[in-house]
């Protein structure tokens, strides 16, 4: 492990870049001085800078600033230009001090094309007025550990993505590449490229890939407005924590926990073999887009789904190597930490010593802030229910009392614990307006 | 019996299945061999409860009782199995209308069935009219809702309106479960009761027959 000083040097010198806002081409003045003072408010949040002046707001949001507009998600997914501005409407009237990554909606024409069963969306699977779900199933047979382990990526192309791609299908008769070493081996792995169920894979690959080339730029012009508006966004990549790809993308939550007894070692084998990927997956999102933050979403690490023993054999171990390795290239580790983690606070303390953030859903926030509060960022908490159940006067009222527990520390962005798919413009509002009015430091 | 119940209950599914398997082929009685099960998943359960043991444990549990029921039954005397371990309540589970996930669901279903609740799973996506009516046919004592979503929210207030509505909602507890289910969440659905993991949904479900 590196120098940790001279990590926090590199983590400080990105986040510097990014504050700069170089590269943008700002609409005045004052939206550089407002996107200079928002990134400013974060960084300091991140480095719990004693002189940060006020808690920054950062309420995540997927479908949200769509399905407040009246936008189906189903239009969300389909129309880059409608999706693009309800993210500008959204920043302009809540003004929060980062705004949401608004391509993680993705682009439902490309996922049509490549026939995507990993996950059902508006249209495909879920009403359209719905947002996307996730669609988990055993993607990855008990005895494939060896395939995973032996080659990530070579199980990624040949295993995995043609159960989970449909299009992709006949990628599982794909010749291994390796054969490319040499030019009497090469063969082999072009005529299997030349086979025409192939070609069609290929085709499809071509043609998703050209339609997702086309939606970011449409939606690019408003990211670019937003931006230039005086808002940064709250990530620049994204990655996972290795369990979890496992868990979630992989095995399934059910098989995975039995592989705990039945393959331990296995699992231990295959985690450690995801580390690198994700960071470079994280890594290379951040640095494309000028952004350190690096979203990590938790989810079968969670207070409930396993032991202290086992978190602390199975998920922290290889989670915090992902995030050292995002912090050695000078990007921050941003975590959502989903569900609850009041079992699991001490462990991410161990991470003071890089610049991170823990984004909590479920979990005590006096507790996290008792045991977390001027060792690493803490984030969120603020119950989404308020936010679609209740009265502008109790959000702003809990919003006040969320940074008096929260935010004593300095080192508190203020959140809400979801990423919200739907909001209300009342209580949307008064959560805002309540971190700047109570949120002074 | 004592050795088989410590393999189970310390999770040693290859030495429960030979043990089981060797008590057979010695001829116990295997009754008393179920009996042994039903011990271990007790003591599962209370581990369960103490917090030395989680989701992992209870799904290992649910195989191997699984497994082992499949080695036993064909030489349990009929009903022998069945009425041993009585049911305590009906449980009719659903993840509601609009909602694809049923990790949790699945799982609850599952620490339901070993605590010795007869379940109902109607799957995902479940319009309420379904749910209202296959409880009118299964009659359960607890009709309990999964959503993940925020998104499921309204759907689960429009269930208990319904259900409400039919002259239902006092011949049911209704529960909803899920990760943003919180108290602001149940009153505004008009639930009994709220839960975010499977143990409470199980404990509070106990509680209720109890009472």
């Amino acid at each position: 492990m590196s120098d940790m000083s001279e990590v926090r040097k590199k983590q400080d010198a990105f986040l510097d870049k990014w504050i700069s806002g170089e590269g943008i081409e700002f609409v005045s003045e004052e939206t550089k001085a407002a996107y200079q003072e928002r990134a400013g408010l974060l960084a300091a949040a991140f480095r719990l800078d004693d002189s940060i002046k006020r808690v920054p707001v950062m309420p995540m949001t997927t479908f949200a600033p769509t399905m407040m507009k009246g936008i189906s998600g189903r239009e969300a997914m389909y129309n880059p230009d409608a999706a693009g501005q309800a993210y500008v409407d959204f920043c302009e009237t809540y003004q929060p001090d980062a705004a949401g990554a608004a391509p993680m909606l993705m682009y439902g024409p490309a996922l049509e094309t490549l026939k995507y069963n990993l996950y059902k969306w508006p249209g495909q699977g879920v009403p359209e007025n719905l947002s996307y779900q996730f669609h988990e199933k055993e993607y990855m047979t008990a005895d494939e550990y060896d395939k995973l382990i032996s080659d990530p990526t070579d199980f990624y192309l040949r295993t995995w993505m043609p159960r989970t791609h449909g299009a992709l299908a006949p990628f599982a008769d794909m010749p291994p590449v390796y054969g490319a070493m040499e030019l009497p081996m090469l063969g082999p792995w072009l005529i299997g490229i030349g086979a025409p169920p192939m070609q069609e894979a290929l085709k499809a690959l071509m043609e998703a890939g050209k339609q997702c080339f086309d939606w970011i730029n449409t939606m690019g012009a408003y990211l670019n407005k937003i931006m230039a508006m005086g808002f940064p966004f709250y990530a620049g990549g994204a990655c996972k924590a290795p369990f979890d790809v496992i868990s979630d993308s992989f095995r399934g939550t059910t098989q995975l926990m039995m592989d705990l007894y039945r393959k331990p070692d296995k699992v231990l084998e295959a985690v450690e073999r995801l580390v690198q990927p994700m960071i470079d997956a994280g890594v290379a999102g951040a640095v494309a887009n000028n952004n350190p933050i690096v979203f990590i979403p938790l989810h079968k690490g969670a207070d409930g789904f396993m032991s202290n023993a086992q978190f602390e054999k199975f998920y922290w171990p290889t989670l915090k190597k992902v995030m050292y390795g995002l912090a050695e290239a000078g990007c921050i580790p941003g975590c959502f930490v989903e569900g609850g983690y009041n079992q699991r606070l001490e462990y991410l303390a161990d991470t003071s010593d890089i610049r991170c953030m823990y984004l909590f859903d479920r979990t005590d926030m006096a507790k996290a802030a008792e045991t977390l509060g001027g060792k690493v960022c803490i984030a969120g908490g603020f119950p989404v229910s308020m936010i679609l159940t209740s009265t502008p006067e109790k959000v702003e009222e809990e919003t006040k009392k969320m940074i008096d527990v929260a935010g004593k520390d300095k080192g508190y962005i203020l959140s809400i614990g979801c990423a919200l798919d739907e909001g209300k413009h009342d209580t949307m509002l008064a959560f805002c307006n309540a971190a700047k009015k109570y949120g002074q430091y | 019996m004592q050795e088989l119940i410590d393999a189970i209950a310390d999770m040693m599914e290859d030495k429960v299945l030979e043990l089981t398997q060797k008590y057979l082929d010695e001829g116990k009685d295997p009754a008393e061999i179920f009996d042994a099960y039903q011990s271990a998943m007790e003591e599962i359960g209370r581990r369960f409860e103490a917090n030395t043991y989680f989701v992992p444990e209870l799904i290992m549990a649910g195989e191997m009782m699984k497994a082992g029921s499949e080695l036993i039954k064909p030489h349990l005397k009929e009903d022998a199995a069945g009425d041993k371990s009585g049911k305590i309540g009906k449980y009719l589970i659903a993840t509601i209308e609009g909602d694809i996930h049923d990790i949790g669901k699945n799982i609850v279903g599952m620490i339901l069935d070993l605590n010795g609740f007869e379940v109902m799973d109607l799957g995902v996506d479940v319009p309420a009219d379904k749910i209202i009516e296959a409880a009118k046919e299964f009659q359960p004592d607890i009709i309990g809702l999964s959503g993940l979503l925020t998104l499921a929210f309204d759907p689960m207030k429009a269930f208990v309106e319904k259900l409400t509505a039919e002259g239902l909602r006092d011949k049911f507890k209704v529960m909803i479960g899920g990760a943003q289910m919180d108290q602001q969440v149940c009153e505004y659905i008009g639930a009994d009761a709220w839960v975010t993991d499977a143990v409470a949904g199980v404990n509070k479900s106990k509680e209720w027959l109890a009472a």
